[in-house]
């Protein structure tokens, strides 16, 4: 009997090893939001990005700390783009009165905080009008400098419907990562499209 | 890595330290005889070298790998001009030991100096935009340089390694995460003795070295101000918080030894200067770093000494403008409307405080007004970044 307990446990243990799972192109729709990307992405388990929001997903190429597209979908008003795990991180919440200059220093800090603050200076830059389908939103470049890592470059867009934030992040690091995906990155994020459930 | 073997070998952080000195402190007595304010000496001769063959020869090793990690950072500041003052100063008030320093200004928004035990020493810029003059620069400095010539990271890891079943402190913390990193380095941090002599010691390095050696009470001072700010707003919540008791003491403590040692310390104003110099000629960068970190108690005590300091008020109220727009707190609209108003009738202001009032207008209906500082924003910046963004505004 205990022989087959163990046996049981070891099952569910193995059962919880984290995997990647593969994310084929064609549309994918995330609570509310939908986009296309062109080609296969790997969506990383919960496990390996605890700081993201229980919607939010993480896709990537080559490795999250070699290239990642973040997919935040549907951010209340009041809420931070990322999980906070306690107060003293300070984390900006969102506000849906916030006009495109303000996202874009709204997005710039959160990613700052995911970095852990005092390891990395965020920078935007080239803010620029996007529509997404029918909705206004914007776009915006990044660069990221890590104390102890390589540098990151990449792009977001960010739209508020119905009062709800609805972000796409890539970031790739330098040189060779961000310049592999950045295109198709872009056109993912421009194919994002909100359809607020009736 | 850079960041784990910070942590673990550092010589100082100074707000884990305070509290550190707090746990330390409690059910200690409230000692302050004159003898704890006789002045210290300097345990090893400049131009030391380690001696002891296992544990310092070994932490030297690897310090020189992380002295490596440190060059190559991109957090590291390689400008000549704050790196040339922030060098004389240092070099300044370690006289005879200038020639075992090797001084590294690091992008960190957080206050913080730190030294190894081999001699590399960290400046944070959230330490410069805190300071007011040299001399309270010069003051952190010197109480780091305590810390290496009394060896106290030496003491440190061997206190440590005492209680460990493994020779490797290192072993034991790579692979933590990140999160957990403060509860090391508060294992790591120095003892309330250590922190005391090297309080002490750092005022004796600044007297000798021509330094006002009450700067350091006034560095301790300022700290206290703006952590009872900071908790004002429910945005502390650092260690550094809960050692408010233990900073008055300690400011009681270096102020009596400055009063028992030095008396005849000049009592003029300081010289703040070339510290004006340095703040107004980086002062983008220094804030906006420190607005990126969200907290509005800390950003706003700091414009406050600015002012008073005497940074070139365009600049100062574009950033109670920038403070007040995110903050958002009742009324901040209206202020932040009301500093970037005071901003653009300077004659030091930038361009960006024309585009952030055109916003503001924006927010608050006046699509005409908005327009007009939008276009001032592009006469000025013609080739902006967000020239895209603000056309589309032009245009609607």
């Amino acid at each position: 009997m205990k022989m087959r307990h163990v046996f049981y446990c070891c099952l569910l243990l193995l059962g919880g090893c984290v995997t990647f799972a593969a994310v084929p192109p064609g549309e994918v729709q995330l609570s509310g939001l939908t986009v296309t990307p062109q080609n296969s992405w790997n969506q990383a388990p919960r496990e390996w990005t605890r700081l993201s929001r229980r919607d939010a997903k993480t896709w990537t190429k080559n490795g999250i700390l070699l290239d990642r597209i973040l997919i935040i979908p549907a951010v209340p008003d009041g809420e931070p783009l990322f999980l906070q795990t306690s107060e003293s991180q300070a984390l900006p919440r969102f506000n849906a009165g916030m006009l495109p200059n303000e996202l874009a220093e709204f997005t710039e800090s959160s990613i700052a905080k995911l970095f852990g603050e005092g390891g990395a200076v965020v920078e935007t830059s080239g803010l620029r009008p996007q529509r997404f389908g029918a909705d206004k939103g914007v776009m915006f470049d990044i660069e990221v400098k890590v104390s102890d890592g390589p540098d990151y470059k990449g792009v977001a867009g960010t739209l508020i419907v119905g009062n709800k934030l609805y972000t796409i992040i890539f970031i790739g690091a330098e040189p060779y990562y961000y310049t592999e995906s950045v295109d198709e990155a872009t056109a993912l994020i421009k194919s994002a499209r909100v359809a607020i459930p009736q | 890595m850079l960041r784990i073997l910070c942590f673990v070998y550092l010589c100082c952080s100074i707000a884990l330290a305070a509290a550190e000195m707090k746990q330390a402190a409690t059910g200690a007595n409230d000692q302050a005889e004159s003898s704890k304010l006789a002045i210290p000496q300097p345990r090893i001769p400049p131009g030391y070298q380690p001696i002891d063959r296992n544990t310092e020869k070994g932490l030297w090793m690897e310090l020189e790998d992380y002295e490596l990690s440190i060059q190559q950072s991109a957090l590291l500041i390689t400008d000549e001009p704050i790196n040339a003052y922030v060098r004389n100063a240092a070099c300044r008030v370690a006289g005879e030991y200038c020639g075992d320093l090797r001084v590294y200004v690091m992008r960190n928004p957080g206050f913080n100096a730190m030294m190894t035990a081999n001699g590399v020493m960290q400046i944070w810029t959230g330490l410069l935009v805190r300071v007011s003059s040299e001399d309270e620069l010069a003051a952190v400095i010197g109480h780091e340089l305590a810390h290496y010539t009394q060896l106290h990271t030496l003491e440190r890891l061997r206190r440590i390694q005492s209680n460990l079943a493994t020779s490797s402190v290192i072993d034991l913390l790579i692979g933590l995460p990140l999160s957990q990193m403060a509860a090391v380095a508060n294992i790591m941090s120095f003892n309330r003795e250590q922190e005391e002599e090297a309080d002490l010691l750092g005022v004796r390095f600044m007297h000798d070295s021509g330094y006002d050696p009450r700067a350091a009470v006034r560095v301790w001072e300022m700290l206290v101000e703006e952590e009872a700010n900071a908790a004002a707003k429910s945005e502390a919540a650092n260690i550094f918080t809960q050692t408010h008791p233990l900073s008055e003491q300690r400011i009681q403590t270096i102020s009596d030894f400055v009063e028992k040692n030095y008396p005849d310390a000049a009592t003029t104003t300081p010289d703040s200067s070339s510290h004006l110099a340095i703040l107004n000629r980086y002062y983008l960068l220094l804030m906006e770093d420190q607005i990126d970190t969200n907290r509005y108690g800390r950003t706003e005590t700091m414009l406050k000494h600015h002012r008073e300091l005497g940074v070139n008020p365009g600049l100062i109220d574009f950033f109670y403008g920038e403070m007040y727009r995110q903050r958002k707190a009742e009324g901040d609209l209206e202020r932040a409307r009301q500093a970037y108003e005071r901003a653009i009738q300077s004659d030091d202001t930038i361009a960006e405080a024309y585009r952030n009032l055109g916003y503001i207008q924006l927010k608050l209906d006046r699509p005409e007004l908005a327009r007009a500082r939008f276009r001032k924003y592009l006469e000025l910046e013609p080739d902006a970044d967000d020239r895209a963004m603000i056309e589309f505004y032009l245009e609607e």
